[in-house]
């Protein structure tokens, strides 16, 4: 785990209020609800598939070793209820992503927050919102 | 824990992603149905109703003569539910939507129902949780109405589908004078067997062959004694709910009425279910520890490896 990103991991409570409660089909009391992290990468591949998707981020330590996060979301259906297309977030996309992490240190995390090098945020659980 | 946190949830979202209540969609083609004999009752009168009656049977025949023995449905007069629904993010997924922030239930269990939830949401508490669905296994009814997913109500003249678009899981209710499966010859099923009939705009639902479950998560359990009483309706252009009495005597001390709303989502967002595959990703793969809680089975992050 690189020093920057030890530097990101934070404890935001109020982000991490009701993280699990979105998802479908497993509990995620292998996430710590408790805590947030933050990285910086591109993206690797967007798996929209059911009951979870999952992002997965190439994220660079200063040594310019890559590593691999998977960060879980909704599935497609509620992806798409958030305004998130497979389009936003193509192969290479640059981002900041934010998500409650898992509890054993595996570079996994729920997908709380994302946002494109361009601004543009992405939150998952915005598509259990009913409009 | 999770009463505390559905407000949250919405708060965050408000914070988040702008979450606000959901404007009236105007549904094309909605007439007005007709009124039947049933009458509309408030939340008191419902759950005074259900406890008027010992079993849901009882209620849905008392209901069938309120209804002057209820009618089929004929084509002309089919109602119009079209749209994609949702249940309200802000009802959180607790089973009965109106469960005051802070209370576990509004169900009134049994001593032994009482503690199997105090003992769940304990171990919540502590990190542990399994949810039986964890399996892929459909949630089943009565769970079946909580789920947060998108939903289609489909009336014909002679039953009615009751879509839920996860694990493509779809409620077929008879409408066309059937009884239920002979008592000798019931077994358990996820979503049971429905029978109902018409009264004017409300369809009046009954289920019985139910198998056991939880409510939703931090929720209580039920058991294959498990049956209900629904009436669905179109309560205006953009919402459809269902009063729901669910009777189980070994885990409900008495029925426990609900009321649930499904809300039309807006069609701009040209939303579409398609086919849910719970297994086609082996990174949602959990398995439960030996500790009573949810472990991921390993992930690959390989994109080649990512998709079954």
């Amino acid at each position: 785990m690189s020093r920057r990103l030890l530097q990101a991991m934070t404890v935001l409570g109020i982000l991490a209020v009701g993280s699990a409660r979105g998802l479908a089909h497993h509990s995620a009391a292998m996430f710590d609800e408790k805590k947030t992290i933050t990285v910086e990468g591109e993206v690797k591949e967007f798996q929209l598939t059911n009951p979870h998707s999952w992002l997965l981020v190439d994220v660079k330590d200063k040594a310019g070793k890559v590593s691999t996060w998977g960060f879980e979301a909704e599935g497609p259906s509620t992806l798409a209820r958030a305004g998130i297309k497979p389009s936003d977030l193509r192969p290479g996309t640059k981002l900041t992503i934010t998500g409650n992490p898992m509890k054993d240190g595996t570079h996994a995390a729920i997908w709380v927050n994302a946002v494109r090098a361009d601004g543009k945020t992405f939150n998952p659980r915005a598509g259990f919102a009913v409009r | 824990m999770k009463r505390f946190l559905i407000p949250a949830v919405c708060s965050a979202l408000v914070v988040l992603a702008g979450c606000k209540a959901p404007p009236a969609v105007e549904a094309p083609g909605i007439s007005s149905a007709p009124a039947g004999s049933i009458p509309q009752r408030t939340k008191e009168q419902n759950t005074a109703l259900g406890r008027e009656h010992k079993t849901a049977w009882d209620l849905y025949q008392a209901l069938k003569a309120e209804a002057k023995g209820g009618q089929k449905l004929p084509a002309s007069m089919v109602p119009d539910w079209t749209g994609v629904y949702s249940r309200p993010a802000d009802k959180g997924f607790t089973f009965d939507p109106d469960t005051p922030a802070g209370v576990a239930t509004t169900a009134k269990l049994t001593p032994e129902y009482q503690a199997r939830l105090d003992k769940r949401i304990a171990d919540v508490k502590r990190g542990i949780e399994w949810d039986p669905i964890s399996t892929c296994a459909p949630p089943g009814h009565p769970r079946w109405l909580t789920e947060p997913f998108l939903r289609e109500f489909v009336p014909t003249p002679t039953q009615t589908w009751l879509i839920n678009e996860m694990v493509n899981d779809i409620r077929r209710v008879y409408t066309d004078g059937r009884d239920h499966i002979p008592a000798e010859d019931r077994y358990p099923l996820y979503n049971g067997d429905s029978i109902g009939f018409w009264d004017g705009g409300k369809l009046v639902v009954h289920t019985n062959q139910l198998q056991g479950g939880i409510y939703q998560r931090q929720n209580p359990d039920y058991t294959d004694q498990v049956e209900t009483v629904e009436i669905w309706q179109r309560a205006d252009a953009s919402t459809i709910t269902a009063d729901v009495w669910v009777y189980d005597p070994p885990s409900l001390a008495e029925p426990w009425y609900v009321k649930q709303a499904y809300v039309r989502l807006d069609p701009k967002q040209d939303l579409r279910i398609r086919y849910w595959n719970c297994a086609e990703n082996q990174n949602n793969a959990v398995h439960q520890t030996q500790d009573g809680t949810t472990q991921f089975n390993g992930f690959s992050f390989d994109p080649k490896a990512g998709k079954k």
